[in-house]
């Protein structure tokens, strides 16, 4: 069953540009929206029944011979598969519409399903060098995915995307490679139990610094961070929506905390390497932010800004702070692709993604300016959308421990966050309308339906904070929070 | 009849309100229908719950001891008795009167909810439904006061921040109460007013006293006298905030707080009715307009009840809450008098009438009766109700205050002999086309009211045996005599003859102003007016000087301003100046930063490993 998360994306992905022979539009929607249906299923009604059991572990076969692959189901990859799996619902009913001007819309679903595989399998590995595998899996497929306009905009960003994930993947490569060579293993358990018995710290911790730059750059954290805002917007908006939402999470936060926090143990190093890095990435993300006159690029720089705020939680590596850094990742999912998406609804109808040229859109596309004001405010985090309590959750942990300036300096970056959606909301949907947009029209059906899916998911995540926590993040939490417990102080640093 | 009935005075009014507003505004009679007939079954309801007199019923609400607690006993039932009537005599009244505005569905509709917060806030027997009923009639003189259109919306949020301070000052004065004795049940409070008790003594006198719209808490009520509807004026104002006012007024004094006489408190509270009964009435002479005249009287009178209330002894209490019922009932029928001169000649400015007396001839009769009434002319009840606050004023031993009264007496009638003299005698007005008497659903109201000014004076003992002297009943020590109706009507005391002297008095005054005047009836009070000294505070009041409400507009105005430019701006320019032009100069920094070079970045992801490394290996120290 585990193996369907990965499997069903990828042999779906393999016969629809079979399928787009025969059906250019209808089929392609049908089966790539059936498929998130029923990974949204899987996720309901079989993972969570898994979980509950305990961590399920799969050893695959093949023509009845074990295989060196194993596929882990926690609290943590469940958590993961459900926000993949409902963002990426999302994301495809938006492409329903928003695809048909590209043209070759199969071979976008196709590309876009083995992305998703990609990441499904690397939230249910158990194996280093499968996350790299399944890495570079998601990996590829987003470069085409980012390059699939075509413009010269887009090439270069993707060419600039896959340059420095090159060496981000050179590195953890590296890193994998110095791993297996004094541990002799590389499945997390092996790896674990090695690194425990071994004296070798200088070099674990190179190992670690390796891990970090391949992560962090996946993940954007400030100094890596630099191939994002080109990649991001240029690519078109549902996949924008994919990459902020889902990937740079999946193959940046995801394999960092797994690996850091369930395979190397969070030792009080690495912890204040990574709330460092999270509290940068934060500030200086936010200020990059608000000189942005280019409402994907302002976008892409909040994305790099709020994982900062995501790592800092994790970093912190208490419960709650895990807890906070992981609800803060599910919620920024939401409103991150919905804003995203919006973005391309605005693109789409105006033809601009300049915010100095917009201006009094809300008249005349009340739906699209609603869902992105309430995707706004998440964001910022207003009471009382899902955004305000994960970022009170994470600025409460980080009291508890007594990190004051930590907790002040996320304070003050959500009102810098408040500024530039601000500035977003003004520029774009309120004042004067702008005479050249007097006949724009709201987005079409399915557009607005996900939209609207996402910002009631929103309000709904944020009114019901308590029943989504605890049946859904708490488990998470919970399954990382062991890690730490049994790892930490195990090793020498 | 058992508890749930004490339901229906509340409830009955709200279905009608809603019916009133759901009725398309078209279809007129049955409204007007089903409003009469609504207000005589709560009036039939109103006698039979007198003759009960005695219900309880009480069902939890929200905790902590805040129950919805009804209670009917001697007092409550006289006050909804005497609200069912004014609402019967206002509905009928309205049927002709407020035909044709606007809004009359929504009229309908507050008078009646009007009418159920006022039964509601007159049977609670808790604090807590008290205070709601008591705010709700904030929002519906809200909404009546902007039916009269044009500038009266000015005036509604006049009424309403005044009403909100006096509700406010009286919520704090329960709240201090709750906390000294722990409970929230009226029935069950009955404290001292010394040191915390006498702040929330003051503090729900307050609220008291700014419901039946005492100085200085009156501002609103010459202003909606011109611009809300007359109807308006005779039911809330006249009326029903007198009856409530008080009503809650005497219940502080008599049961929540063992008020002592001539105790401070007792001089405070005679002092705010003298300085009312007083001031109100010099600013009621020299008004130009009826109905404008008519509501200073409205404050005036509010003095007495007060001054006679502030007594303490049993003869002052009770007169004053005899002119209460009394006021209400000659004012109301005032009021209507001047909308029926209003209804048929369309003006209400003395200037403009004269000799209404031949066309409008009921009206006219009306209006004498509580004219005469209200000035405390024998025998009419606001003689009787007047002697007994004399009496009381005189027994405390500060003879100041009987002097005010008296002064007050004399200024009340020579304003209504210029008024009625000005309206409906003298020479036909040429300013007014031929009219003809008002119908009668316009004058039942008027001469009833009339009708009842003379039963109460002629025949005293049934008011009060009937209805005042029990609500005195265990307050005043055993033995004490109780019986005020053997010398109500006696004209032979040195009492009842200064009365009757400042009578001729006013009278004198009157003639003698309107010789002065070359027998202009509406320029008689021009002497008084022009008296040096007085006039200029006259100047002062007409500039508003004195009104509360638009010093402390002026005041907020002033600090507003003062604070928007000492401290808004200068923290504006802060984050404007300072922390904008900080941010967007690490912006700019950071953006100088992000060239787009590929060999840039991959510097600052080694950079960034070389950093992360070195700090790791830093720390494995």
């Amino acid at each position: 069953m585990v193996f369907l998360f990965i499997a069903l994306p990828l042999v779906v992905a393999g016969i629809l540009p079979l399928v787009g022979k025969i059906s250019k539009k209808v089929l392609p929607d049908l089966l790539v929206n059936s498929v998130f249906v029923i990974l949204l299923a899987l996720v309901f009604f079989e993972g969570r029944g898994l979980v509950a059991q305990d961590a399920a572990i799969k050893q695959l076969f093949w023509f009845g011979e074990p295989l060196n692959i194993r596929l882990m189901l926690d609290g943590f990859s469940l958590f993961m598969l459900f926000a993949v799996s409902l963002v990426g619902f999302a994301i495809s009913l938006f492409s329903i519409d928003y695809m048909d001007h590209y043209g070759s819309k199969a071979n976008f679903y196709a590309l876009f399903l083995v992305m998703i595989a990609g990441m499904n399998g690397l939230l249910l590995v158990t194996d280093l060098f499968q996350i790299y595998i399944f890495l570079e899996v998601a990996a590829v497929a987003s470069y085409a995915l980012v390059a699939f306009g075509l413009g010269q905009d887009e090439l270069e960003a993707s060419f600039k995307y896959l340059m420095l994930s090159a060496v981000a993947s050179a590195f953890l490569l590296a890193g994998i490679v110095i791993i297996f060579g004094v541990t002799g293993g590389l499945d997390f358990e092996t790896v674990s139990q090695g690194l425990r018995a071994l004296d070798a710290r200088y070099l674990v911790g190179l190992c670690a610094a390796f891990f970090i730059l391949g992560f962090g750059l996946k993940a954007a954290l400030v100094p890596f961070h630099a191939w994002l805002p080109d990649a991001h917007p240029s690519a078109p908006a549902p996949i924008s929506a994919a990459l902020s939402g889902l990937l740079i999470k999946v193959s940046g936060v995801y394999a960092l905390t797994r690996v850091f926090l369930n395979v190397f143990g969070l030792t009080p190093a690495l912890s204040t390497v990574l709330m460092y890095l999270g509290v940068i990435s934060m500030v200086v993300a936010a200020l990059l932010a608000l000189g942005q006159t280019d409402i994907k690029r302002m976008l892409a720089y909040s994305s790099i800004s709020q994982v900062g705020y995501i790592v800092l939680g994790i970093g912190l590596g208490t419960p709650l702070g895990i807890l906070g850094g992981l609800f803060h990742l599910f919620n920024h999912a939401l409103a991150k692709s919905l804003l995203f998406l919006n973005s391309g609804s605005i693109q789409m109808s105006t033809g601009t993604r300049n915010l100095d040229e917009m201006g009094g859109l809300g008249k005349r596309m009340p739906v699209t300016a609603g869902t992105t004001l309430i995707g706004s405010l998440a964001i910022a985090g207003v009471p009382p959308l899902n955004g305000f309590w994960s970022k009170l959750i994470i600025i409460v942990a980080l009291v508890q421990a007594k990190q004051w300036a930590f907790a002040l300096i996320a304070v003050l970056v959500s009102v810098l966050t408040l500024w530039y959606y601000l500035v977003i909301q003004r520029k774009a949907f309120f004042g004067q309308l702008n005479e050249r947009w007097s006949a724009v029209r709201e987005a079409p059906f399915w557009m607005t339906v996900s939209t609207v899916l996402l910002a009631l998911l929103c309000i709904a995540t944020g009114i019901f904070f308590a029943g989504t926590v605890n049946s859904w993040i708490r488990p998470a939490a919970d399954a990382l929070v062991k890690g730490v417990q049994t790892t930490l102080g195990s090793l020498g640093f | 009849m058992t508890g749930p009935m004490l339901l229906l005075p509340i409830f009955l009014p709200v279905a009608i309100a809603l019916i009133a507003i759901l009725i398309p505004s078209r279809v007129r009679y049955v409204r007007e229908g089903i409003s009469v007939l609504g207000s005589v079954v709560l009036l039939y309801f109103g006698y039979a719950f007198f003759t009960i007199k005695d219900l309880t019923w009480k069902v939890s609400w929200l905790g902590n001891g805040m129950d919805f607690d009804l209670r009917l006993y001697h007092f409550s039932a006289f006050i909804l008795l005497g609200l069912a009537g004014f609402l019967f005599l206002i509905t009928l009244y309205s049927t002709v009167k407020m035909k044709n505005v606007p809004r009359v569905r929504e009229y309908y509709a507050y008078v009646f909810l009007t009418a159920a917060f006022a039964n509601g806030a007159t049977l609670s027997n808790n604090f807590v439904p008290l205070i709601f009923f008591w705010e709700g009639l904030l929002l519906t003189l809200y909404g009546l006061i902007t039916i009269g259109g044009k500038d009266s919306n000015r005036t509604a949020v006049k009424s309403f921040i005044l009403g909100g301070f006096c509700d406010f000052s009286m919520i704090l004065g329960v709240a201090i109460l709750w906390k000294i004795t722990g409970t929230l049940t009226l029935s069950e409070i009955s404290v001292k007013p010394e040191g915390l008790a006498a702040v929330s003594f003051i503090l729900m006198v307050i609220g008291a006293i700014g419901k039946a719209g005492a100085m200085p808490f009156h501002t609103w009520i010459p202003d909606a006298a011109i611009d809300a509807p007359v109807s308006v004026m005779a039911f809330i104002p006249a009326a029903l905030e007198k009856l409530l006012g008080i009503y809650f007024l005497a219940r502080i004094t008599l049961d929540f707080f063992q008020l002592e006489k001539n105790s401070t408190l007792a001089i405070v509270l005679m002092t705010i009715g003298a300085a009312t009964i007083v001031l109100a009435v010099f600013m009621a002479l020299i008004q130009k307009d009826f109905k404008r005249l008519l509501s200073y009287h409205a404050v005036s009178q509010v003095g007495y009840m007060i001054l006679g209330i502030g007594t303490a002894v049993p003869i002052g209490i009770a007169g004053g809450i005899f002119h209460m019922i009394n006021h209400a009932m000659y004012k109301c029928g005032l009021f209507l008098s001047s909308g029926s001169v209003e209804h048929r000649c369309g003006t209400t400015e003395l200037k403009k009438l004269g000799g209404m007396r031949q066309e409008m001839p009921l009206t006219a009769f009306g209006f004498a009766v509580c004219a005469l009434a209200i000035s405390g002319v024998w025998p009419l009840n606001g003689f009787v109700s007047k002697e007994m606050v004399f009496h009381g004023a005189v027994e405390t031993g500060y003879i100041v205050f009987a002097i005010a009264a008296w002064v007050g007496a004399i200024l009340t009638f020579a304003s209504f002999l210029k008024a009625g003299h000005s309206v409906f005698l003298g020479p036909r007005s040429q300013d007014v086309p031929a009219v003809k008497e008002s119908e009668s659903p316009v004058l039942i109201p008027i001469l009833t009211l009339a009708g009842l000014c003379i039963l109460f004076g002629v025949y005293n003992k049934l008011p009060l045996k009937g209805f005042i002297e029990p609500i005195l009943e265990g307050h005043v020590e055993a033995g004490e005599h109780l019986d005020f109706s053997s010398h109500a009507l006696a004209l032979f005391n040195p009492i009842a003859l200064i009365s009757v002297g400042c009578l001729v008095i006013a009278l004198l005054l009157h003639l003698y102003g309107w010789r002065k005047a070359g027998q202009k009836a509406y320029l008689a009070s021009e002497p008084v007016h022009k008296f040096p000294v007085i006039k200029q505070i006259y100047d002062l009041a007409e500039r508003r000087i004195f009104d509360i409400y638009e010093q402390g507009v002026r005041f907020l105005k002033w600090l507003s301003g003062v604070l928007f430019k000492l401290i808004d701006r200068p923290i504006d320019a802060v984050y404007e100046k300072g922390v904008t032009a900080v941010g967007r100069a690490f912006t700019g920094l950071l953006q100088a930063a992000h060239t787009g070079h590929y060999a840039n970045y991959l510097a600052w992801s080694i950079g960034g490993l070389l950093a992360v490394a070195g700090i790791i290996s830093l720390l494995l120290r």
